[in-house]
Formats: C-alpha cells, structure tokens, sequence
C-alpha cells in the first residue's frame, strides 16, 4: 500500500501505528512509580547509560495515591518509593516482596539510624532513599517573635500569613503534639479532643500546598509555615533569611523507602537500581537536587559543608518521631479536617 | 454486502447491516461507560477495611454519611460557585460568540482558533500563569501600585475571586464554541425581517436572535456547569485549598482517605445530581428548540 | 477590511455602536484569553529557576528543552494517544450520530442519555471506574488501556456536534441521491459525508484538544511506558514553577500560531 494513495485519516492511522512500537519497546527495562520530582533526570540518565536499562519513571503525589493505583492491581511497577508507614502497611498486606540482598553490595553505606527501623525491622523488603522532618520554615525578615513551635506558628498575629502542607494526618499530628498527645494511636476520643485547638488553626491558615509549599513562601505571599524539611533546605539555599526550626513539641520524621512490588517482573533490573542509588557519588547528586537527609553516610561525605550546614537538611536536636500505619483512623481524620476547613 | 432495502423516512428501523454497523458504538458504551458506571454503584455499597481496599457488600451506610451537614453544605457550595462561573462565562462570552459568527467568513475560522490556541497549553501551567499575575508582588499589584500608589497591595491570590476568575478562564471556550456554532446556524433574512418590520437591535435581541440561540446556549451552561461543580485543580492551586469544594472532597476520598466506597457515593450523588437536572432541562424544552 | 461583515442590525446608528462596542468586547476578552500565556512566554526568558522575580534575560531553559528526554517522549505519547483518540472518536461518533439519526429503534432514548453520561461524569469518577474494571478483567495498563479512556470522554462531543449538524441538514438530500442510483453507502459517502466535513472537523478538534490535554483519567489508565505529556508537565509543576514548562509551553504556543496562520494563508490562498 502506498502512503500517498491513502487518505488523510489513513494517513494518520499509518503514522501511529509507525509510531507504536517506539513508544513503546520491550526488553531491558524498568518501571519506576516514584514521587514527582524526588529522582534527578542525571540520575536516571547515568543509570541507562551504565546498564543499557531503559528506565520508564511515572510519578505520584502522596502515598496514598501510589496505593490507590498499586492496590487495584492496574499498574505493574518494578520499584516503588513508599513513606515508611506505608511501607509498614504494604508489608503486612504482602505487597511488597523480599529484597534478595546479596545483590545489594552498597547497603553498607547506610547509617545505622536509618537500618532496622520498626516499618521494617530486618530490612528485608526496604532500602531508604532519603529521610526528612515536618517543620516550622519563618522568613525572619518578616517575623521578628520567636517561634519554637507549633502554637507560636499558628497565632492570631500569622493570620493569614501561614502556609502548611495540604495533608490531613500531618495537621491533626501538630495538634496532637501540642496537646502532648500520642500521634501514632488516633481514636475518636483524641480525635475529639484535637478539634477546638485545630478548628482555631485552620482559620488562621492562608495557604494549604503539599505540592510546592515553598512557592507562597518565596513569592512573599505568606511570612511562615510547616512544611517539608526539604522545601524549607531549598529556601535557606535561596535566600539565608528562611530558617527552619523543629516544633519544640515533636515532629514527624519519614524515610521514603525503595521497595519492590509482589508483582514486579523486572526484579533483577530493580536491584540493579537501587544499588545503583546506593553508591555514594549517586546518592551525593539526589541530595543536591532535592536537600532532604541523606541516609547515605558515605554521600554525606562527599557533600559541602554549605550543604551540610543547612539546617532543614541536618537539623540539630530535636524530637523526631515516626509515623506508624494508624488503618481505618485515617479516613475520620480526613473527615475531621474536611469539616473544621469548610466550617469556615 | 447486500444492499439495503431504501428507508424513506428518517424514522425506519434499523436492518441487518445498520446494526452491525451500530455493534461497535452499543458495545463500546456497553463495555466503557455502562460497566464502570455500575462498577462504581457497586463500590458505593461496599465498605473500606482496615488497608483502604473496597469490601464489596451492601451498605447504604455511606449514603447516610452523605445527609451529614457538612457535605450538604459543601455540595451547596460547589453548585454556587459553579452557577457563578457559569454565568460569568456567559455574560462575558455570549457577545465574544455572537461577535465571531457574525463576522466575515474568511476572518470567522480564524478569530475562532485564535480564542482556541490559548488551550493548547497545558491548563496547569496556565494556571500558574494566573498565580503570577495575582500573587502579592504580581503583575496586577505592580499594575495596581502604579495607578495608585498610595493602596497596599490587593490580597488577591488564594481567594475566592481567584478561583472564579481561573475556572471562567478555563471554561469560556467551552461556551463560545457551542453558542457560535448556534448563532452561525441563524438565518439572517429573519433578522432582516425583523429589522423590516421596524424592531431595532435591542428589540431583536431578546425576540429572536436569544430564543434562536437557546439550544446554544444549553450546550454550553451544560459543558461549563458540569466540569465546573466538579473541578479540584484550579480550587487547589488559586484558592491555596482552604475552602474544600465537592471536587475536592471526591478527589480526597480516593487519593488522600482511601475511601473508595464514599468516594463512589459522592461520585454517584452528583451524577444523580446531572441525570435529575438534565431531565427538569429537558422537560422544561420546547419541543421545536431541542431540533435546534 | 475586504468585506464588511454583513450587518444583520438595521443601519440605524446604534447598530453600528453595536457592532463596535462587541468588536471592542472581543478584544477585551481575547487579552483576557492571551493574557497568562504571554505572562509564561515572558517568563520563560527569565533566567530564575525558583521565584518569579524577574532575575535577567536567558534563553537556557529552551536549551535545556533540548535535553529533556523524558518531556520529548512524552511529547511522542501524547500525540500517539491524542491522535489515536481523535481518529476513534471520529468514527465512532459520526457513524453513531447517523445511525441515532437515521433510524428508530427500542432503546434510542436509553443510548443517547448513555452518550450523554461521560460527558458529565467528573474524570476521577471515569478513571477510577475504568482502573476497576481493567483490573476485574485482567487487563494491563498501556496505550490501549488510555486510548480507550480517552475515547470514552471524547466521542460523545464529535457525536454530538455531528448530529447537530444532521439535524439542520435537508432529508432530501439523501433521498435524491439514492433516486440518482446511489446505494445507501455511496449516499452517505458522497452526499452526506461532505455535509458533515465541518462539524467532524470541529468535533474532531475537540477531541485531540481534549485528550491532548487530559491528565486524570490517564493517570489511573496508563503504565509508566505510556505516561503522556500532561503527566509529565504535572510532576514537574508540582514542585513549583518550573521555567523550562514555560518554554515548552511558549513552543507550543509559536507552533500552534504558526499553523494557525498557515491555515490562513491557505485558505487565502485558495480563494
């Protein structure tokens, strides 16, 4: 059949199915579902480079939205990037399989801190990929009073001057903490308790962003916020008058994790990747991109002092918590925050 | 092929090789909208256990939920943001429509994509090209501080009128098309009729060029309205998420709570929501408009 | 201007107050419409990677568009999807608009409240309930699993705009074409079809818009292989303003207007 003998929409149709098999080729490949952004373009690059791996990377917001996909059984991914208290939960329901880790010669370089933690005690089916905190960031070029923690956060003086990250559990955490509660064991008789305090913050709240809460801030739209220590290392690293500071009542630490699915058919090539990340001259190059913690102790040494000094990436002091899987809880405290904000 | 026997009127049955050739439509709505819309019936009955997964069963319980004051008030809401958007949509692009189709053919096509190109981008970095315009220290404060440079600068962004502007931003080509496509369809001796008879254009308008235009004007309030109630992108973004809208609530259930099973509830609540408008709408129709 | 357009208001004055005053009024709205993509084709020069404040002229992040593999093959998917899309949804929605037409039968009524339905169903709802059903039946996600999606949300706009236009059209038409001796396929071909050219190519137009730009019903309906354009654009927007979006985006706007302004030399050229 000759091309030009066909019409216009055959024509079209004799140009896609050209295109097909481009846009999607076979053997050699991996599936990464990973958090937007958090995996450096270079990275990906190097790794196809070294191993002729193609690397097809589909990004998720939250965990939840990851599980949402994962959990139908639609997708089939070779390597996920869960938070650790999904993880846990993952692990239990046995969507995760083992790592077999002789494959894994770069596991060493990891902190001891970030080995054997309770999502995963063996270290079995997790290899951490980076670690941050929730924090307080303050533009102290505008606020002049000091804030230490949660309640200087959210006063009658910030009204309208506050971003937080748009995640319900992470907001009824901070009131917990305040309240000195326990913020892994949520029931209605905290949840209850919580509500007066967090119905007084969320009015006082300007901007709700888990995306890119670092935006209102730069952009001078707000002055203060809770946000992701790795936002916040970002803004110390534009301009030194955002400090980020650890609420003195608690905070929330997580370790995203690299894991495989029960279902990944790609199994050889997803170890290959994660000690590909594991090596520290790779490690080192996420952390400059994205400044969160760095589990990688041999990276660590490879980083300036200036990245070193930063301190939303390696903060000092402070009460750092995990958050562990709290089940059927999460959907009353969805409820609880969808309440308090349209209350408004 | 055998040849079909000729069906005169517009009204014949359908033979043999009309229904093979309507096969591929029944099975595809059959298939992709019918399944998935019982499927989402379905998991509206069903519970969430422990881990987030449905439980299929059968449960009103979670429509139950729905009657819950706050989700009342929330649906409200939508719808009234929705309804204002929609109207502003219309007063702002009935004229624009009405303006293109009347123009001379040659510039008509071309005016008509020019309103289209701004949507080849993507609505996502359009909409953060509203918040540069809007933020404190934007374009519009600059513009603001020039003229008057005594005024503090407006609060603008991550407010409600924000979000209004970015959804009549979004759906505005929504309505011109249909509206257009209707005022183009016009027969021009009927307004010269009128205008013989003596009726100047501000007596035309409401007499025969709007009552003509109604179908237009129906397709296009539904393609704004609807997208509209359900929209969660631009209220995030614009409205810096402080006001959840039913979009918003929906989207939360299935990606944030994993509760599947209200999620479909809600979903199912607002379909209901359309299907019973769209009836009333229907009802309410002449019969000669709806050949439009 | 060549040919004034033909005023259907009487010559009395305030028609042609009308008339400025709603020539005027587009110009307001079409600024309205302009006015955020020029504010990104700006700012797509503006060598800051974080903030908006203007920080200097650069033209990096176009050459960093070069390098973006990722964003090139996404590019490559969307319109493998979008064109895939656009060629179903053009089929199936024209034959569906004629048939609906053309013939009466049980259960008309049903089908095209049916059409009606993904027009109206919010994405999420449509995406979610296609995630649940290619998993019920086994199927993996891939191009087929997003063309059907994007099918399904997109041929009830050319069917609309098809029957539409069918409506308006005279039924003698095709009885005088089948008194010539015209069978009923060699009708519709070449009587009906061209008559319908216009609201295909709208409807049509519609669709590639629509898919081209859809993002949540293919987020629950693709792997990573086949993740298109706007899933890309979304991970990247969302960690903030990303300069090198702007570029892409000011690229799309120059080739868009450019073939906008072919087609009108064109049609000019036609004449």
């Amino acid at each position: 059949m000759k091309f030009k003998t066909l019409n216009l929409p055959g024509r079209l149709a004799a140009l896609l199915l050209a295109l097909l098999p481009l846009a999607a080729r076979g053997a050699g490949q991996l599936n990464l579902f990973g958090w937007s952004e958090y995996v450096p373009q270079p990275v990906l690059e190097g790794f196809t480079r070294e191993t002729g791996i193609k690397v097809n990377f589909e990004t998720y917001s939250s965990n939840e939205e990851m599980l949402a996909k994962l959990v139908a059984g639609g997708g089939r991914y070779d390597l996920v990037q869960p938070s650790d208290y999904t993880a846990e939960a993952m692990i239990r329901r046995k969507l995760l399989q083992p790592l077999d880790r002789a494959r894994l010669a770069g596991l060493g370089n990891l902190a001891p801190e970030f080995t054997g933690r309770a999502h995963d005690p063996e270290g079995r089916y997790t290899v951490p990929y980076m670690s941050g905190s929730v924090g307080i960031v303050v533009n102290t070029e505008k606020v002049k009073t000091p804030v230490r923690g949660y309640r200087e956060v959210f006063q009658a003086a910030h009204r309208d001057r506050i971003v937080v990250v748009n995640d319900s559990r992470e907001l009824v955490s901070w009131a917990l903490y305040a309240l000195g509660q326990p913020v892994n064991t949520v029931d209605a008789a905290s949840l209850a308790r919580v509500r007066p305090l967090l119905a007084e913050w969320i009015k006082l709240v300007k901007v709700f962003d888990s995306d890119s809460p670092k935006t209102a801030l730069l952009n001078g739209d707000v002055d203060l916020g809770v946000v992701w220590s790795g936002e916040a290392a970002l803004l110390w690293r534009e301009n030194r008058k955002f400090q980020y500071i650890l609420p003195a009542e608690g905070a929330h630490q997580f370790v995203d994790v690299l894991a495989i699915p029960a279902g990944a058919r790609n199994v050889a090539e997803a170890h290959r990747f994660i000690d590909y990340i594991l090596r520290p001259e790779v490690s080192r190059q996420i952390s400059a991109a994205f400044p969160y913690t760095n589990p990688n102790l041999a990276a660590r040494r490879l980083l300036t002092p200036d990245e070193l000094a930063n301190p939303a990436s390696y903060p000092q002091g402070g009460k750092l918590e995990s958050f562990r899987d709290i089940g059927r809880a999460a959907a009353d405290i969805d409820r609880l925050v969808t309440d308090l904000k349209s209350a408004k | 092929m055998t040849p079909e026997p000729v069906a005169r009127d517009p009204g014949a049955r359908p033979g043999t090789l009309a229904w093979l050739l309507l096969a591929p439509l029944l099975a595809w709505l059959a298939l992709f909208v019918v399944v998935p819309a019982l499927l989402l019936l379905g998991c509206s009955l069903g519970e969430r256990d422990e881990f987030g997964q449905v439980l299929w069963g059968f449960s009103l319980e979670n429509y139950a939920r729905l009657l819950d004051p706050v989700y009342l008030r929330i649906f409200l809401r939508s719808l009234g943001f929705a309804a204002l958007t929609t109207g502003l949509c219309l007063l702002i692009g009935y004229p624009v429509a009405y303006h293109l189709a009347r123009a001379a053919p040659r510039v008509r096509e071309l005016l008509l994509l020019l309103v289209m190109v701004p949507f080849w981008t993507s609505f996502l970095v359009r909409t953060y090209a509203w918040m540069a315009i809007l933020r404190e220290e934007g374009l519009l404060n600059a513009l603001v501080a020039w003229l008057q440079p005594a005024w503090a600068p407006l609060g603008l962004l991550y407010t409600p009128a924000a979000v209004v502007t970015g959804l009549v931003y979004s759906y505005l080509p929504f309505l011109i098309l249909p509206v257009y496509a209707s005022v183009e369809k016009l027969d021009g001796a009927l307004i010269e009729a009128a205008h013989d008879l003596g009726a100047g254009p501000w007596r035309v308008f409401p007499t025969v060029i709007l009552p003509l235009t109604l179908p237009g004007i129906a397709a296009g309030v539904t393609l704004v309205f609807v997208p509209a109630v359900a929209m969660f992108a631009v209220t995030d973004l614009l409205g810096g998420a402080r006001v959840p809208l039913i979009g918003n609530v929906i989207q939360n259930q299935f990606l944030q709570a994993r509760d599947w099973p209200f999620g479909a509830a809600l979903g199912v609540a607002l379909l209901g929501l359309f299907l019973v408008s769209q009836l009333v709408l229907r009802a309410l129709r002449p019969r000669g408009a709806l050949r439009g | 201007m060549a040919a004034p357009p033909p005023s259907l208001l009487s010559p009395a004055a305030g028609s042609r107050l009308l008339q400025a005053g709603l020539r005027g009024w587009t110009g307001l709205v079409l600024l309205f419409l302009y006015l955020p993509v020029i504010v990104l084709a700006v700012y797509s020069f503006n060598s800051a990677r974080l903030g908006v404040a203007w920080e200097g002229f650069s033209g990096r992040w176009y050459a960093e568009l070069l390098h973006q593999a990722p964003l090139q093959r996404a590019a490559l998917n969307s319109l493998v999807v979008a064109t895939a899309t656009t060629l179903l949804s053009v089929v199936l929605g024209t034959s569906g608009a004629w048939l609906l037409h053309r013939y009466r039968f049980p259960g008309r009524d049903l089908i095209e409240s049916l059409v009606n339905l993904p027009m109206v169903m919010p994405e999420i709802l449509l995406g979610i309930s296609l995630l649940i059903l290619f998993a019920l039946a086994g199927v993996g996600l891939g191009f087929i699993t997003v063309i059907i999606g994007h099918v399904t949300f997109s041929f009830p706009f050319v069917l609309v705009a098809v029957r539409a236009r069918l409506q308006g059209l005279d039924p003698a038409l095709e009885e005088a074409a089948r008194d010539l001796g015209a069978t009923p396929w060699g009708a519709f071909r070449h009587v009906i079809l061209p008559a319908l050219r216009p609201a295909i190519l709208a409807g049509g137009l519609m669709a590639f818009l629509l898919s081209w730009d859809e993002l949540i019903v293919t987020y629950f309906t693709t792997s990573a292989a086949s993740a298109t354009l706007p899933l890309k654009v979304f991970g990247l927007a969302k960690v903030g303003l990303n300069p090198v979006l702007n570029a892409l985006s000011a690229l799309f706007l120059l080739v868009t207007l450019a073939g906008v302004a072919f087609a009108a030399y064109l049609r000019r050229g036609a004449r």
